[in-house]
């Protein structure tokens, strides 16, 4: 059985979020909890979600992770899910999963600038 | 790999889940499935166990391969004793759900796999066999 934890750090003013490779449906449920009391602990402006060592995202998993970006939202958080494997979003959108208006990014990097330069409402010309 | 390879994992509780999720990655991957392939299967053994675990509490889901003579296969029957599905066509309908939340279950499930076929008696059960198939 691989590492279930969900490690949660703080970096700076972001919260990184490193999902395990094959959660369990309490270390998915576990994840909300454990996002929602470092936002309120630490107030960061962001989080990062790395799902980049997940290996399969079935409705439960996908729903739990755009739930969560909508509570962080509630918060005053922007989310941003980075490293989504191809295979991963292949399947999920072919499951019918689709992530609303939470950002993504191909991995953390990216994630990091997005949350640095948030994208601005266009104004309409 | 030799022919006709079979087994079964019960599901009596949640870990089952990531059992079901560990066996279907073996046997797919071992039977040459592309990445993406294999990710659909996990995700579709996933979608069904949840389904006997929400619904029926308990079941089991027997697998075996399949070999034509010019594809390979892997066939997943998820059966349970379960309160059984009074109408297969609602539940096939997109966004159907009386759970809340997993609609996208078996609609979403068909799209993954090859073939899909569900017999469901009310008050006896519901069996659920799925079927992926790759070239030789």
């Amino acid at each position: 059985m691989s590492d279930q934890r969900i490690a949660v750090i703080k970096l700076r003013d972001l919260l990184m979020v490193t999902m395990p490779s094959d959660p369990d449906d309490p270390t998915i449920t576990a994840l909300q909890d454990q996002v929602l009391q470092a936002m309120e602990r630490y107030n960061p402006k962001g989080l990062v979600l790395d799902i980049s060592a997940v290996e399969s995202l079935d409705s439960f998993f996908a729903r739990t992770i755009v739930e969560t970006a909508r509570m962080v939202a509630l918060m005053g958080g922007q989310t941003v899910i980075a490293g989504m494997h191809p295979s991963v979003a292949i399947t999920a959108t072919q499951l019918g999963f689709t992530l609303g208006n939470v950002l993504t990014a191909l991995d953390v990097d990216r994630a990091l600038e997005i949350l640095a330069n948030p994208p601005q409402m266009k104004v309409r010309r | 790999m030799s022919d006709g390879m079979q087994g079964e994992e019960r599901i009596l509780d949640e870990s089952h889940i990531v059992s079901v999720r560990k066996t279907t990655r073996d046997i797919a991957t071992r039977l040459g499935f592309g990445l993406t392939d294999v990710t659909r299967i996990v995700t579709a053994a996933s979608e069904l166990a949840r389904n006997i675990f929400h619904y029926a509490g308990t079941g089991v889901m027997r697998w075996r391969t399949l070999e034509e003579s010019d594809r390979i296969g892997i066939e997943l029957v998820f059966e349970d004793h379960g309160p059984g599905i009074a109408s297969i066509e609602q539940v096939m309908q997109e966004g159907y759900s009386t759970s809340g939340g997993l609609g996208m279950g078996l609609p979403g499930t068909r799209r993954l796999m090859d073939e899909m076929e569900i017999k469901s008696q009310v008050g006896l059960g519901t069996t659920v066999t799925v079927k992926k198939w790759h070239r030789r």
